[in-house]
């Protein structure tokens, strides 16, 4: 599978380090050069550096050819706008999307994103242990 | 490395430990592949060659059993440590080591070689110089073949030959160890196979062609071999100008610049991405320097009345120079002074980087030379002008950092220190100094044209300065040095924390 993972910090690295242990192709596209230190030895594909807005960059990345594009930038309008590029110009079949805010998860399913939420996933978490515990 | 040692806890032992437990399996899986591969010349005897069979057969049984035994007492099966560069320099060091001493065997038993010189011809043939101390004419087909198998896996190197056939994803440290930079394809193990594809594909073509031009069927494969990976072993005494054909060099040219060409490049040649390899540096690089040597070779060889075969030979040397190949059609002793220091100086650059070529390379050449005009060019800009400098590798614009910059600079010095010494030593022993520059620059640069110094009476230490030279050359010093300072140092903080506990 040919992966593109746009924003390498600590989730997006770590996807990265998974996948490419799996034997995946992977891709990572981050702007700032240090976010790179986060991949291991582990990670054998390549990175791009530059902005994950920009189409130049995305098209340097191969985005059209991918078969998933994670979108894990830290800032959500972000991450959104890259999955509605991916989807919309490049015609990504799967895009998925790291989404801090609970409340635009709405906008997102407006759009049609597939959008996984760190901070629901802990709060339910949070809740399974906080319930175990009581019962 | 104080704070390392200070806090050298049970734990960093362990990783040592399991981290040398992956190397050795590494190794293991070498000595196993080796031992396949000493089997692979027997398959001549089926076209009713002669050569010995146990000449073959005892190093392969001895390489199995020592796989066997690494990999029995080295395998884990759960999480196998993944190699960083470093570690990957060791694993690189350790195996061309082992692999280049047991390839020698052959030519023990089979040629009665004494132990130099078939090292030498072993390393010859797995770092794809060409210089040789076997008398061809003498040899057995089954060697002969041997030595082209040793140049055709040298030139593809063993992180290639092994990541696109056995070992899994934990070789990416490995793959850069080796001097491959560069990476085709998004996954080191998919961009191996890519490049052994590349390889394979062009090998079988080049067969094809010398078969077309006119050459035997095993001649076809050795020449095939051996000039795509650039190394230049061949099977008669005068080379290629043994069948004073245009055809055949014509063929064997476009061979030897495939081989020295960055995997890169040919990757986007077979996708017909003409336009991308267009700005590629390399290229422009092999084309300018091409042209302007041919033509003053040519115009320093120029015979009366022979145009034509004098601009035919300087083509031909200059080529095998710059690929770093070493089949040559004339002999070079009786070339003027100024041609044979055109043709040092080719040797010395050498060909593409992730090529099977050797030499300082031209990637590094164009990027002193930029360098230059850069350097000249900021001292004419205001001060707090910021500027970004690129040029074009692989398919994309790659930024030049000063970081980068500095490992160029320490390669090349590396090098050319090297250089100096390796002649010196040739100086000692009595050779004048055209031969001296000559034949070192063609172990360093693995190229393998000779001037007539090596050869099975060579002095011994001759041998071995060469042999030295051509493995520094091959792996490209850097690794060398990481590896074996890696291993001193990994050494050193094992004894020391296995005496406190």
């Amino acid at each position: 599978m040919y992966i593109v993972i746009i924003g390498c910090g600590r989730m997006g690295s770590l996807l990265a380090n998974r996948l490419s242990k799996q034997g995946e192709s992977i891709v990572v596209v981050d702007k700032n050069e240090s976010a790179f230190e986060n991949l291991s030895a582990e990670f054998s594909g390549f990175h791009i550096l530059g902005d994950g807005a920009e189409v130049d960059v995305l098209k340097q990345a191969k985005i059209e050819k991918a078969d998933v594009v994670l979108a894990t930038t830290k800032e959500d309008n972000l991450n959104l706008m890259i999955a509605q590029i991916a989807k919309e110009i490049f015609g990504v079949h799967k895009v998925l999307v790291r989404l801090f805010d609970t409340k635009r998860e709405e906008i997102f399913s407006t759009f049609h994103i597939e959008s996984i939420s760190p901070t629901r996933i802990a709060v339910d978490e949070f809740l399974k242990k906080i319930n175990l515990k009581g019962s | 490395m104080e704070i390392f040692r200070s806090e050298g806890t049970l734990r960093s032992n362990n990783v040592i430990k399991r981290k040398y437990y992956t190397i050795f399996s590494f190794l293991g899986l070498v000595c196993i592949f080796t031992g396949f591969l000493l089997l692979t010349p027997l398959i001549a005897l089926f076209f009713n060659f002669t050569g010995n069979i146990y000449a073959f057969l005892k190093p392969s049984i001895l390489s199995f059993i020592i796989g066997t035994v690494l990999l029995l007492l080295f395998r884990r099966k759960n999480n196998p440590v993944n190699l960083t560069l470093q570690d990957g320099a060791v694993v690189v060091i350790l195996s061309w080591v082992y692999v280049c001493l047991i390839s020698s065997i052959p030519f023990l038993l089979e040629n009665h070689l004494n132990f130099t010189n078939a090292l030498f011809e072993s390393v010859s043939g797995w770092t794809t110089t060409g210089l040789t101390v076997i008398d061809v004419s003498k040899s057995s087909k089954v060697i002969l073949l041997w030595r082209s198998i040793l140049q055709f896996c040298g030139g593809a190197g063993f992180a290639v030959l092994m990541l696109s056939t056995i070992i899994g994803p934990y070789g990416a440290g490995l793959y850069q160890a080796e001097g491959r930079s560069e990476q085709l394809l998004p996954h080191i193990k998919s961009s191996a196979k890519m490049v052994m594809f590349i390889y394979s594909f062009f090998t079988v073509l080049g067969i094809l062609a010398y078969r077309f031009a006119g050459m035997s069927f095993f001649n076809s494969i050795n020449h095939s071999f051996c000039a795509l990976s650039t190394g230049g072993f061949t099977t008669v005494s005068n080379s290629i100008g043994h069948w004073k054909s245009l055809p055949i060099e014509i063929v064997t040219i476009v061979l030897m610049i495939l081989g020295s060409t960055n995997f890169a490049i040919s990757y986007l040649l077979l996708k017909m991405k003409f336009k991308k390899i267009f700005h590629n540096v390399e290229w422009r690089v092999t084309l300018l320097l091409t042209i302007i040597t041919i033509s003053l070779i040519t115009f320093l060889t120029i015979r009366p009345f022979s145009f034509d075969s004098s601009l035919r030979e300087s083509i031909f040397q200059v080529v095998t120079a710059l690929t770093t190949t070493g089949y040559s059609t004339v002999s070079l002793s009786g070339w003027p002074n100024p041609g044979i220091f055109i043709i040092v100086l080719l040797m010395l650059v050498g060909g593409g980087i992730c090529s099977t070529a050797g030499g300082i390379k031209q990637y590094r050449i164009y990027l002193l030379m930029k360098s230059i005009f850069w350097d000249i060019r900021d001292h004419f800009l205001p001060r707090s002008s910021v500027v970004k400098d690129y040029i074009w590798r692989g398919e994309d614009k790659f930024y030049i950092g000063n970081q980068h910059m500095r490992q160029v600079y320490n390669f090349v010095f590396l090098y050319v220190f090297t250089f100096f010494i390796g002649v010196l030593i040739f100086l000692i022993t009595g050779y004048s100094f055209k031969d001296s520059f000559f034949e070192f620059a063609s172990a360093l640069g693995t190229v393998g044209l000779s001037v007539g110094v090596t050869g099975p009476e060579a002095p011994k230490h001759i041998l071995w300065t060469e042999i030295f030279g051509m493995f520094l050359g091959r792996l490209e010093f850097l690794v060398v040095l990481f590896g074996i300072r890696k291993l001193f140092l990994d050494f050193k903080t094992f004894v020391s924390l296995k005496n406190k506990f």
